[in-house]
């Protein structure tokens, strides 16, 4: 017998057993626990290490923080800027040489590797009481590491949490990897201590908004290109422009990512990297306030006394973090036969000026961004439960909630997502391990159902007592993570949503395209479609829907009463909570009293869309409404910027803002359309006769 | 050649204006127009100096001389000797005779040679393989009428076939051209042009100008669907200089002219123009007009457009030339400039006259050692913006400044090696430069023995202000060699399954390094991309300064053991390069000119309705398109 298991072919393997699962998970699936060995070693050792072979850009000169300010103050850029501004008597060349340098002083970061050695001892102790694993793509860091050396290298990761950028950082350092630089908001500038942490920890501080401030844009651009232009260091950015308070992604903003690459278009690079960077959180450590800010109910100043206050949650437990780092875009790749950069030729490089084309593919590129980052999100069994969750506001059994979970799970694998799901681990295990992490929202009490818990507010003085804010608030945090899903299903969700709510029997692949694409217009805020491949998707939507089981087509007719599934009723009533809240909007526009040039007085869009929200209460109160998502002030913002986009809205300009008043013909259309596709309150408020333009009013709110 | 022989020549070339070794043109016809054709072609003023006739140093046989697939002499190659060690041949120049040890080693580490590997060119193309000529039998029973010398040579044809281009030279190493001449002419003086052009208009025959046949824009590659008779017309027997004008310090020239000759004869009278482009030992002045060409010392004696006072061009409409030889005149767009680059187009440039300069009693060599390119560059554009710039000052790049250490020929003494020895410990050590980031100006200055040490005093003293400190004459006048025997070293590397070529542009001082690093960058990447399996030798150089810009000069070479198609590889990347040149705000050319290689970047560098300018003069000039040879605008 000993002798035929010698000879065993198997001979090489260890241990010969599937069902083993390696007890220590450093490593899995391409990703590497960095915190596993920081468990098991000295962490000062490890802070004072010498870090070798650290990639630098080929061409780079070595610089100080202090050599960047001196030559972003005499670069010919900013002189240009202040001597036009001079010119045009804005003020003295003398006063704006100031300014510069005040501005850039509030800017530039002090990036010193003794600080970042510092805050690294720090942050590892606070990353190993938060989480049981930060998992990361080691091939993604390895081609960072040659890339780094090769082009100017611009970081992208998504962003959800305050975590985002210091794990980057950490990540950075803990693979000997140059240190990013990263644009931050002001607010963190203002912390005591922090503040100047971060700054030596490679954060420079911008500005919200800074529209036509040219001093400001120059001095901003230059010292972002000369960065760029040097390989100093990689830029870290965020597409999304601020941290998405829904977990799902944001659309992109434009601004940064074209002061980046202005420097390709103009041929001073030789091409620049973009790396997306895609970071999954089993638990948002901001789940909370971000629940409380979507409401209204404002959130607290960065402080840093704020933050020690805070540190209660270090004794919480928020899973794993998943960072995947994704494979570059290339400029020169996405521009080539789009942009002609010959066009640069005959002006100094250093004004401001660049083509539609070049603002077309800079657009392009901003949402192919945002794509490549979700799909390389790792999804969350619990983002899976919550979506089950989502649409089961009585509550569900535990076998229930299981069965639906392993369908849903298929699902995401069928659209193409990837599940952290353990291999081996049995559903029940996997799911009261997910449970367990998030017991602030879920009650497990009742051994029968598993129910939402209400959430109290902690931070805020004045306790919130309202019922439905309450439950508002505990629907947007099971939201958050429900949303962490959406991007996979959306396309599919939006061809769901058009066939379940036909009345008719067949339609035309032409009749759904058409749907298709008014839903997707609508929804164009709260998710990200890439801009001029509407078709494209629907196409790949329908082959995707058609090839799970969930829709039926035959002779490129829709079978509407074979294609209503399964499949086509949970995607559908997933994305309905959108469609309800620009319902609940456009009622509120329609309500709006009319001034006498025939239409509303315009407002700030954050009035219109607080007014929204009143309006939303009352029909929860009144439980004509039941999702209390539609709460949200951002999906109502999405909507209101949708309805502007669509044309029912006009726009004024206003101590630089914009303030919005209804089309009322165009919105009531809009109204009614959406109506087709979800179950709206029967308080069909008031609608305006396109024809007549008489305003008929059925009920009075 | 004999000396008697050559003496013969020169006797006969002063009773006879065509010095004719081709006996085979009918002699008797000759005989008969002699008269005429003496009178014609005298066409000198009394008053002026006359400069006494010497026969062109190449013969109407250029491929008895010259080799026939690859550049120069064929005397002088870049071989690899017994002791495996490469070797400069013959005798004509400062390296022949010589061995260079590190050369090799340079060739095995930067571009991936291997001794072993080689790629010997085809044997010498006999008639055989050489497409009989299309014969327009009327035009040509008009030509030996006149008694022209005339060839139908198959050799005589495949040699003016090309020019000097990667995509030729390849050819004529590996294959056939699709279309040749049809014929040779070797006209011996303006008339005979004239009568020439007159003749192709009577009979519909295309006329190719062919100087000194170094051009690398495929201009002389004959267009292939081309149905007509394509004449080659040689101008290597124009080669008198008809007189020299010494208070207006002119020379008025024939067209076929060598460079070499040139600046020879003009120095005998203590002249000269000045003008040095690296092809000199091989181009002629009406080449030079005709492309619009650029000379290393262009900044004392100016560009080929500053040193031209008159030119006289044959055309089908009959001769272009102004009545006057002025400094400048006012008299509407200049008609030089539209001859200036017209690349062969519009007809045959036959004389010229050209600005003369003293020959300057002082010559000397230069070198700044930067520590880096950046700095280097820095340098030059300060030098340009001073107006200092000697005769000469040229930037090498890291990569080229290597190569040129590599050629170095062997120590003639242990003493030479030991200073040599000195020279870079004392650049390494006490000033601190990295021999991997240095860069190292070449300077030529001419002039007054004082004006020299003056400008040697002013251009150090910019240079030190850049880091750069003073390299020594030797370092500089091999710097210059190089761009003489580069050419000679790409035959050596076809031998070896090395592809190379240079390409050239101009762009505004603030684009220098992006353009020089991004081209470069572009190269290297683009080679990976099409599957290049050595990296690619791609190096630069900045080899001319003005006041709102520089010349830039690239070499490119790369291995292609392992690919199918080598030619097609490499000209895809050039165009990439060219691509990136343009986005980085370069040229189009700054003297190599369009030709074929690069008319699909004209319109975009002139604009449609500058090319639209060109088709009128053309069309207007040639209606028929006698200069049929496809460059420029030609479609």
């Amino acid at each position: 017998m000993s002798k035929t298991e010698e000879q065993s072919i198997n001979s090489w393997i260890n241990k010969d057993e599937p069902k083993y699962v390696s007890s220590q998970s450093h490593y899995k699936d391409g990703f590497e626990d960095i915190l596993d060995e920081r468990r098991h070693s000295s962490d000062i050792k490890y802070c004072i290490r010498k870090r070798r072979d650290v990639p630098k850009y080929k061409y780079c000169i070595p610089r100080e923080p202090d050599d960047i300010k001196r030559h972003v103050l005499s670069s010919d850029r900013v002189q240009y800027v202040i001597e036009k501004l001079a010119s045009e008597k804005v003020a003295t060349l003398d006063e704006l040489r100031i300014q510069s340098e005040e501005i850039l002083n509030e800017m530039a970061h002090k990036l010193s590797v003794k600080a970042v050695r510092c805050f690294a001892y720090l942050l590892i102790k606070v990353l190993k009481s938060l989480f049981s694993g930060i998992y990361v793509n080691e091939p993604g860091i390895q081609m960072l590491h040659k890339l780094i050396h090769e082009y100017p290298v611009v970081l992208m990761p998504t962003h959800r949490s305050y975590m985002d950028f210091l794990l980057v950082s950490y990540i950075f350092y803990n693979y000997d990897l140059s240190l990013p630089v990263i644009a931050a908001a002001m607010d963190f500038k203002n912390m005591k201590f922090f503040g100047w942490l971060l700054r030596s920890c490679g954060a420079f501080y911008i500005r919200r908004s800074f529209g036509s401030d040219q001093l400001y844009w120059a001095i901003f651009t230059e010292y972002v290109q000369t960065q760029l232009r040097n390989g100093d260091s990689p830029v870290e950015f965020f597409v999304e422009g601020t941290r998405s308070r829904t977990a799902k992604s944001y659309t992109p903003k434009i601004g940064m990512l074209s002061a980046a690459i202005e420097s390709y278009f103009k041929a001073e690079l030789p091409d620049l990297m973009i790396v997306p960077i895609s970071i999954s959180y089993d638990r948002i450590l901001e789940e909370k306030l971000y629940a409380y800010e979507l409401l209204g109910i404002p959130k607290p100043k960065e402080s840093t006394s704020g933050l020690l206050k805070a540190r209660s949650i270090l004794d919480e437990d928020f899973g794993s973090v998943h960072l995947y780092v994704c494979d570059p875009i290339s400029i020169r790749d996405m521009a080539v036969g789009k942009v002609d950069r010959v066009l640069h030729a005959l002006e100094p490089r250093y004004i401001n000026n660049l083509t539609d084309r070049e603002q077309m593919v800079t657009k392009e590129l901003a949402y192919k961004i945002v794509l490549v980052q979700q799909q390389h999100l790792v999804i969350s069994p619990w983002s899976l439960i919550a979506a089950v969750l989502m649409q089961s506001r009585e509550g569900i059994s535990q076998w229930q909630l299981l069965k639906e979970v392993e369908w849903l799970k298929q699902q995401v694998y069928n659209l193409g997502g990837y599940v952290d799901w353990p291999g081996n681990a049995k559903v029940e295990t996997v799911i009261e391990h997910y449970l367990s992490l998030h017991t602030n929202i879920i009650s497990l009490d009742n051994t029968e159902k598993i129910e939402l818990k209400l959430v109290r507010p902690t931070h805020i003085a004045k306790p919130v007592h309202d019922e439905v804010m309450l439950n508002a608030a505990t629907n947007l945090i099971l939201g958050s993570y429900r949303n962490q899903v959406l991007h996979i299903f959306i396309r599919v969700g939006l061809v769901a949503l058009a066939v379940n709510s036909c009345a008719d029997d067949t339609m035309t692949m032409d009749e759904l395209f058409n749907k298709y694409s008014f839903l997707e217009t609508v929804l164009s805020r709260d998710f990200v479609f890439m801009p001029g491949e509407t078709n494209k998707s629907f196409e790949h939507a329908v082959l995707e829907l058609s090839h799970t089981g969930g829709l039926v087509v035959e002779n490129d007719i829709v079978q509407v009463k074979k294609s209503i599934t399964k499949h086509t009723t949970f995607f559908s009533q997933m994305f309905e909570p959108f469609l309800v809240g620009y319902w609940v909007l456009c009622h509120h526009l329609l309500s709006l009293p009319v001034d006498v040039h025939g239409r509303p007085l315009p407002k700030k869009p954050k009035a219109i869309a607080i007014d929204a929200q009143k309006l939303a209460i009352r029909l929860l109160q009144e439980n004509v409404l039941k999702h209390y998502e539609v709460l949200s002030l951002d999906l109502l913002g999405n909507g209101l910027n949708a309805l502007v986009e669509l044309g029912a809205m006009y726009k004024d300009k206003r101590n630089e803002e914009p303030w919005l008043s209804p089309n009322r013909v165009l919105v009531s259309d809009i109204a009614e359309k959406i109506a087709q596709y979800v179950e709206v309150p029967p308080v069909a408020v008031t609608s305006v006769l396109a024809v007549s333009k008489r305003i008929v009013l059925t009920a009075k709110l | 050649m004999a000396s008697s022989s050559e003496r013969l020549k020169v006797i006969r070339g002063h009773l006879w204006p065509h010095s004719s070794s081709n006996g085979d043109v009918s002699s008797r016809i000759r005989q008969e127009n002699s008269n005429i054709v003496f009178a014609e072609c005298k066409g000198d003023s009394p008053k002026k100096l006359t400069v006494d006739e010497s026969p062109s140093s190449i013969p109407k046989r250029r491929q008895e001389l010259l080799k026939w697939n690859g550049w120069g002499y064929k005397d002088s190659k870049f071989i690899i000797n017994k002791h495996g060690q490469v070797e400069f041949t013959g005798e004509r120049y400062k390296i022949s005779g010589k061995m260079m040890p590190a050369l090799r080693d340079w060739m095995l580490s930067n571009v991936g040679v291997s001794l072993e590997q080689k790629s010997p060119a085809q044997p010498e193309l006999t008639a055989a393989n050489i497409p009989s000529p299309t014969v327009n039998e009327s035009f040509v029973e008009e030509v030996k009428k006149l008694g022209l010398t005339y060839s139908e040579e198959p050799h005589d044809r495949l040699f003016r076939a090309h020019g000097h281009t990667l995509h030729e030279v390849f050819i004529l190493r590996e294959g056939t051209f699709k279309r040749i001449p049809d014929a040779v002419i070797w006209p011996s003086c303006h008339s005979d042009c004239v009568k020439i052009v007159q003749l192709a208009c009577n009979y519909d025959v295309v006329l190719i100008p062919y100087g000194g046949g170094t051009s690398v824009s495929s201009a002389l590659e004959c267009p292939p669907e081309e149905n007509r008779m394509i004449i080659s017309v040689d101008t290597s027997q124009m080669t008198r200089i008809l007189w020299i004008d010494q208070q207006n310090l002119l020379a008025h020239c024939e067209c076929g002219i060598i460079g070499q000759d040139l600046e020879r004869r003009l120095e005998e009278k203590g002249f000269c123009t000045g003008h040095e482009p690296d092809s000199m030992e091989f181009s002629t002045i009406g080449g030079w007009v005709a492309t619009r060409a650029s000379g290393m010392k262009k900044n004392i004696y100016g560009n080929i457009e500053d040193l031209v006072v008159h030119i006289k061009t044959v055309t089908p409409r009959g001769v272009v030339e102004r009545s006057c030889q002025v400094p400048r005149l006012s008299s509407g767009p200049d008609i030089h400039h539209f001859i200036l680059g017209s690349e062969g187009t519009l007809g045959i440039v036959t004389e010229v006259t050209l600005k003369i300069r003293p020959v300057p009693p002082c010559k000397k060599y230069g070198s700044i050692v930067f520590p880096d390119f950046k700095n280097g560059v820095a340098c030059l554009n300060e030098v340009a913006r001073q107006r200092v710039a000697p005769a000469s000052i040229r930037l090498m790049d890291n990569e080229q400044f290597q190569f040129g250490h590599a050629l170095k020929p062997e120590a003639s003494s242990i003493f030479t090696s030991f200073m040599e020895g000195l020279k870079k410990l004392y650049i390494t050590k006490i000033k601190g430069f990295d021999l991997h980031e240095i860069s190292v100006a070449t300077l030529l200055f001419e002039g007054t023995r004082e004006e020299v040490a003056l400008q040697e005093k002013r251009v150090y003293e910019i240079a030190s202000k850049f880091g750069g400190i003073p390299g020594g004459e030797e370092n500089g006048e091999r710097g210059y060699m190089l761009t003489f025997v580069i050419a000679y070293l790409r035959d050596l590397g076809f031998d070896y399954f090395v592809v190379a070529e240079s390409f050239e542009t101009s762009v505004p001082w603030d684009r220098v390094l992006d353009l020089c690093r991004n081209t470069k960058d572009r190269i290297v990447r683009e080679c990976k991309e099409r599957g290049v399996q050595f990296t690619p030798y791609a190096t630069c150089r900045v080899t001319q300064t003005y006041d709102a810009g520089a010349c830039v000069y690239f070499y490119f070479g790369f291995n292609y053991r392992g690919l199918a198609n080598p030619v097609q590889v490499y000209e895809e990347i050039e165009t990439c390069a060219r691509e990136e040149i343009l986005a980085n705000g370069g040229s189009i050319s700054h003297h190599h000119g369009v030709g074929k290689l690069r008319k699909k970047f004209l319109q975009r560098t002139v604009s449609e309705p500058g090319v639209g300018m060109l088709r009128a003069v053309k069309h207007y000039l040639d209606p028929q398109n006698i200069f049929g040879n496809g460059n420029l605008m030609i479609e």
